[in-house]
């Protein structure tokens, strides 16, 4: 497992869009070194105003990039189950002691564990840099690494079913974008937008019903950002007042994308097992 | 001791979107013997590469059976003592050759690090690509990527080996050292299965042979027992006897044989 799972990073890393990103990604750190200014020397501002300022940076920067980090990252690791397949490449794979269940888990787990480092280096660089102008260290923002790595895990598991079905780098690239920026948002606020004007049950309720079965990318972020300010976090479901600006998040949201996560994967496990190649 | 063994072995396969199913193998029965080089002879679309896939797990029969080492071939339990090289093989471009070497010898089960070193540095030494081990493979040649795909086949010195046109883009030279390094593998008691079209690498290497054609297994026997019957045949009688519509097989073998077995002249 651990040979694919190296072979993995260094299939990332040979792609020339990862060392885009992470050029991109070293600006961005660059521009918080050098743009925030939080300076408690000579008492200019208040600890207090500091954590205030420290906490709305880093909401700020995550309501801004979490969906954009997530998309990307699925864009640049969207071709390595379609070009695992190839003729010539899946079948020398597959002749190996090696069970077609742990090149696949290998593979997924490859690219979770490429992510999970590439957001060490972002969110650390910028926690680093945010703790050491503001002098207020907010450990709470590195729980940002783990919840966002979960949601690229959740919707890479789409990446990987979708891989294995069509081999087609370009139907997965679609799918996420439609469902990250479309379908997911959408289902987040039917309630408030929706079903104002949507009276029917019926179609209330296939609504429903879509929303706690897709997964919620968007939700893990707002898990995220309500963890960061100190905000209670609902059990069971998430709500959001359209008048005061205002949303409660809710840990099931957490929980229904991970069982979204595992229940599709299992399911891609078994059509590889069983396909011919 | 029968070291392949399949009995019944047919594979169909069918479209999703249409009726239409092709019988890639049907009802194949044959064994293939420790310590020997079985070759495979047919034309494109007979079956060859369909059969060694099952017997690799690749891809599934319909019906029948296949036993690798006594062992059925679904489980991987096996995999360890075999070597593939597949048909137009591709391994990871960014990689160079000597990493190619450690991935899959790794992949094969060799997981200590000296010694897997040891042999990457042996075979690469045979297959004259030693100057070219830290090169990126795409800057390889056809030739080149054929003799690093034999290395990795044979890297983990397994008992039987798999080669799907292993000669395929090799210059003649590069074709003798081949051969000369499957008959080594042959006397150190190793089994090799080759598939081929090339009809004289597998006359001068092959113990035995079996000649498939539309998933039907023709004639299987030695090189010799198969071009006896024919060599004492004149070029005329050869071809009056397709003129006169032999039956299917012999039409085929006759067809295939004309290439390369030494007709006499009328």
């Amino acid at each position: 497992m651990l040979t694919i799972i190296k072979n993995t990073f260094r299939e990332a890393l040979a792609k020339k869009i990862f060392i885009g990103y992470y050029i991109f990604y070293a600006i961005v750190v660059i521009l918080m070194l050098f743009a925030v200014n939080l300076d408690t020397v000579e008492g200019v501002i208040s600890m207090t105003d500091v954590k205030q300022s420290v906490n709305l940076v880093e909401k700020g920067f995550l309501d801004i990039s979490w969906a954009l980090i997530v998309f990307f990252s699925l864009v640049s690791t969207a071709s390595f189950i379609p070009s695992m397949l190839e003729k010539g490449t899946i079948d020398l794979l597959i002749s190996k002691p090696v069970s077609r269940f742990t090149i696949l888990l290998s593979k997924y787990l490859g690219a979770v564990l490429f992510m999970f480092l590439s957001m060490v280096f972002l969110l650390g660089s910028i926690w680093l840099i945010l703790s050491a102008k503001s002098g207020y260290w907010d450990f709470q923002f590195l729980i940002a690494i783990p919840l966002i790595t979960l949601a690229f895990a959740v919707m890479y598991s789409i990446n990987v079913f979708i891989g294995l079905t069509t081999q087609s780098t370009i139907i997965s690239i679609l799918v996420n974008f439609f469902l990250i920026f479309v379908l997911c948002p959408i289902l987040s606020i039917r309630e408030g937008l929706i079903f104002t004007f949507v009276k029917n049950t019926g179609v209330q309720f296939v609504f429903n019903f879509l929303y706690w079965v897709f997964p919620k990318p968007g939700e893990i972020k707002d898990i995220t950002s309500s963890i960061l300010v100190g905000k209670k976090i609902d059990f069971w479901s998430t709500s959001i007042n359209m008048e005061a600006g205002d949303f409660t998040a809710s840990w099931m949201a957490l929980i229904t994308s991970l069982i979204f996560c595992i229940a599709l994967f299992s399911y891609s496990t078994y059509y590889f097992s069983k396909k011919d190649y | 001791m029968s070291l392949i063994e399949t009995k019944n072995l047919s594979k169909e396969y069918s479209s999703r979107f249409s009726k239409q199913k092709v019988n890639a193998l049907n009802d194949f029965t044959f064994t293939a013997n420790e310590g020997e080089i079985f070759g495979l002879l047919g034309p494109n679309g007979a079956g060859k590469t369909t059969l060694i896939k099952i017997l690799l797990a690749i891809t599934f029969q319909t019906s029948g059976s296949a036993k690798i080492f006594g062992m059925d071939v679904k489980s991987h339990k096996w995999k360890n003592k075999v070597g593939y090289l597949p048909e137009n093989h591709k391994f990871p471009n960014y990689l160079t050759g000597e990493q190619v070497l450690s991935y899959y010898g790794r992949l094969s089960g060799l997981k200590n690090a000296g010694e897997l070193n040891k042999k990457i540095d042996e075979y690469l030494e045979t297959m004259g690509l030693t100057k070219w081990r830290k090169t990126k493979i795409k800057k390889y040649s056809k030739g080149m990527m054929q003799k690093l795909g034999l290395a990795q086949s044979m890297l983990s010195n397994p008992d039987l080996i798999f080669l799907d046109e292993p000669t395929d883009g090799v210059d003649p030279i590069g074709r003798k050292e081949i051969r000369d390094i499957l008959t080594n593998l042959r006397a150190k008691g190793k089994t090799i299965f080759l598939n081929s079209h090339l009809l004289s690498e597998v006359e001068m290497i092959c113990d035995r042979v079996a000649i498939l054609n539309k998933g039907d297994l023709i004639k299987e026997g030695s090189v010799d027992d198969l071009t006896r019957k024919f060599l004492h045949l004149t070029k005329k009688q050869v071809l009056v006897k397709m003129k006169y519509k032999p039956n299917p097989e012999r039409r085929i073998l006759i067809k295939l044989l004309m290439f390369y077995v030494p007709i006499k002249l009328i």
